[in-house]
């Protein structure tokens, strides 16, 4: 009566999709950029660890973590009020995040990475013989916006997964919150006294609580 | 009633392997388990209730995104599709998604009943049949209005804005008791008003004598003709990292409850697909955000996050795939990765971020005939994936979806609003909400978020058609029954986590007939 399904016996990299030949829906480059994913270390041979750089990281290399200071400075530059992505361990921080990730994830992460730092994708894709971190300012902006706005999806794709790692790593740094207004948790009322009222599975009359207490008072918060 | 008392147990804190012979093993405690737990153990039944997340009594919530979503999220609140291009926002814990749910309570609309009845052959499972058991659950979570002049100032904006645009709208009504409008639903309610599962029906459960192991993830289920003989799970440490430690429960009933992602999952990494249809038919909700700037603070982080919602376009027809309007909460974290651009333009959406309205449109799939949903696979290193292709009917609802919080947004009194995309359409009046018309509704160029899985193991008449039958039943299967929101063939139209709550409560009586 029932017939067994075959599946794909292959790894799919973020963006690629099932049932549809990588090659047709990416074209050339696209399919040369999943192929060279293989490597972790290709795309960041090149690259010169950050000085600003101290300790040791537990899933990426000092050239990994290099690339996404490099970004985080683009994606937050300087602006009055803005700690800058050192001044919060930012590095750090989105290493702790990634550890939170399967082995497979990581090794995921940081082949995007490579690629998005890696001079021959940057020639290939953008006409930019240069590593992303050897790049001007106004280069690496191009390269993001390059990412941002590609044809490929899959590049779109790569695109917003560091861009929700380093926003996601930095705004969740208490530091941050003063610059865009955010007073942080409020003081709370105090814990609600529970009683169980009801024998589950009965069906039985019974007026519901009032569902409103006063609030408490809430920080002065200026828009 | 059992002989030995009912606990919650941590899984990393085993000391030695457990071999448990209950009469019931449920898998996962979010609304489906933790209802159909409590229901067969105050029957007597002997329940054991595996829960891959950890458990979070209220006084462990720190109202911290950094500190939460890791936490109480699926895939430590990195859950996407496998392109990326929908983020999932679900839960993960003793209580499942009702630990970090935004307390919306809706019953199962009627006509998404009798829908289910006329394409799916589902039976007896009607508005009247479901009645007693939707005023039994919202007893029980104190499921009750929350009055417009509660409502925090990012709601009212989409209450007076559908008001003076002359579209439907209401009040939603809310799972809580005592609630202080600190505005930390997503994040662990800290003072224990909401009545999530663990505070209500798995606290009943437990009372009856069940057991409930938190940090015990499932990892195969295991055969005998055509009962499940075993579950087995392994236990998670402190950081949810699998150990040595096994829990092999060897029940006479299975009930799976693991969500609309996990049960699929579950049921896959077992062996068991034999027509092709476990983790097909997944359906989102899929949303898009909208940000309204106004020229006083909104303070969308406090309040009811969820208590209003207009239902406007519920009901498009003509081919169109229908959508809701609501509100949702402002926080650091999710507010930098929904706004669209990057720098410096980025950064002054952040330094607005109190003056901000934050309204979402959910699109209501799974309705069209040649809708057929996503799937949930698993990758060959073992890692669950979900794909899910954004029909072009999907996008337009969106994109009319976007239109209409817009407009709400102007009517309300923003200054200026904005869609989520990469290249954010900016908006400074009524006349620019053309300008969305133009913009790009493409994967990765617009954020599109779910937080409302569904589907995965329909219902159906037919066994080569669908996965459990009107019973919630296994068709293949003499043991086994799935009481979570896969079960549903279509999405809702509503926020799901009632109707998953009422079934549950349903299906309780089927099961316990079969014990």
């Amino acid at each position: 009566m029932f017939h067994r399904r075959h599946r794909r016996e292959r790894i799919l990299l973020p963006g690629e999709s099932e049932g549809r030949r990588s090659f047709l829906k990416y074209g050339l480059a696209g399919a040369a950029l999943l192929a060279v994913g293989g490597g972790t270390w290709l795309g960041t041979r090149r690259t010169r660890p950050s000085s600003g750089l101290s300790g040791a990281f537990t899933v990426l290399s000092p050239e990994e973590a290099t690339v996404f200071l490099e970004l985080s400075e683009r994606l937050l530059p300087p602006r009055p009020g803005f700690p800058a992505p050192l001044d919060v361990d930012l590095p750090r921080r989105i290493d702790a995040l990634l550890g939170l990730m399967p082995p497979e994830g990581q090794k995921e992460v940081r082949q995007l990475v490579g690629l998005f730092e890696n001079a021959l994708f940057g020639l290939l894709l953008d006409g930019q013989w240069k590593t992303f971190t050897a790049s001007t300012n106004e280069q690496q902006d191009a390269r993001i916006r390059s990412w941002q706005q590609s044809r490929l999806e899959v590049r779109r794709t790569g695109y917003r997964a560091l861009k929700k790692i380093v926003y996601s790593s930095y705004y969740g740094a208490r530091e941050t919150w003063a610059a865009i207004g955010y007073p942080g948790p409020p003081p709370t009322g105090g814990m609600v006294e529970r009683e169980p009222r009801f024998l589950p599975g009965t069906i039985t009359e019974g007026a519901s609580p009032s569902p409103l207490a006063p609030p408490p008072a809430l920080p002065e918060v200026k828009p | 009633m059992t002989d030995t008392p009912g606990r919650f147990l941590d899984s990393a804190a085993l000391k030695k392997d457990v071999d448990d012979r209950p009469d019931v093993c449920v898998v996962g405690s979010g609304p489906g388990g933790a209802v159909v737990a409590a229901r067969l153990a105050a029957r007597g039944l002997r329940v054991t209730v595996l829960e891959e997340g950890g458990r979070f009594p209220p006084d462990q919530m720190k109202m911290d995104e950094s500190w939460a979503y890791p936490a109480m999220y699926q895939d430590r609140g990195m859950r996407a599709t496998a392109d990326l291009a929908i983020t999932v926002l679900q839960g993960r814990g003793v209580g499942g998604g009702t630990l970090i749910n935004w307390t919306t309570s809706f019953r199962t609309p009627p006509r998404v009943l009798r829908h289910w009845a006329q394409a799916f052959g589902v039976s007896g499972l009607d508005e009247k049949a479901l009645e007693p058991h939707f005023d039994a659950v919202e007893r029980r979570l104190s499921i009750a209005p929350w009055p417009v002049e509660a409502a925090n100032e990012n709601n009212k904006v989409l209450w007076d804005g559908a008001g003076k645009l002359g579209w439907a709208r209401e009040t939603t009504r809310r799972n809580v008791t005592g609630c202080q409008s600190l505005g930390f639903c997503g994040t662990g309610c800290p003072v224990g008003a909401k009545n999530s599962l663990d505070l209500t029906y798995l606290d009943d459960a437990v009372k009856a004598g069940a057991k409930v192991y938190a940090r015990a993830r499932v990892v195969r289920l295991e055969k005998a003709g055509r009962r499940i003989a075993a579950v087995h799970a392994v236990a998670l440490d402190a950081n949810f990292r699998p150990t040595a430690r096994k829990v092999v429960v060897r029940p006479r009933l299975v009930v799976l409850a693991a969500g609309a992602i996990g049960t699929p999952e579950i049921l896959l990494r077992s062996g068991y697909d034999p027509n092709g249809k476990v983790g097909r038919r997944t359906f989102l909700h899929p949303v898009v955000g909208s940000a309204g700037f106004f020229s006083r603070p909104i303070l969308p982080f406090y309040g009811a996050p969820q208590s209003v919602a207009s239902h406007h376009f519920s009901e498009r027809g003509g081919g169109k795939v229908s959508f809701f309007l609501e509100a949702a909460p402002v926080h650091p974290v999710l507010a930098a990765t929904s706004f669209g651009g990057f720098g410096a333009d980025q950064q002054e959406q952040m330094a607005r971020m109190a003056s901000a309205s934050a309204l979402i449109a959910l699109a209501v799939d799974g309705f069209l005939p040649e809708e057929k949903g996503g799937t949930v696979s698993l990758r060959t290193d073992g890692r669950v994936r979900l794909d899910y292709e954004i029909r072009p009917e999907i996008w337009e609802a969106l994109r009319e979806g976007s239109k209409a919080l817009a407009r709400v947004q102007f009517a309300a009194g923003a200054t200026e609003v904005r869609s989520f995309h990469e290249d954010p359409v900016v908006m400074r009046g009524e006349a620019d909400v053309a300008l969305l018309d133009k913009a790009r509704w493409e994967p990765n160029r617009v954020a599109v978020f779910s937080a409302h899985p569904m589907g995965g193991c329909p219902m159906g008449r037919d066994p080569e058609k669908s996965v459990v039958d009107s019973r919630l039943k296994v068709h293949w299967l003499d043991n086994v029954w799935i009481a979570d929101g896969s079960v549903f063939p279509t999405s809702l139209g509503v926020n799901p986590m009632e109707s998953i709550l009422g079934v549950a409560h349903w299906a309780a009586d089927h099961i316990a007939g079969a014990t």
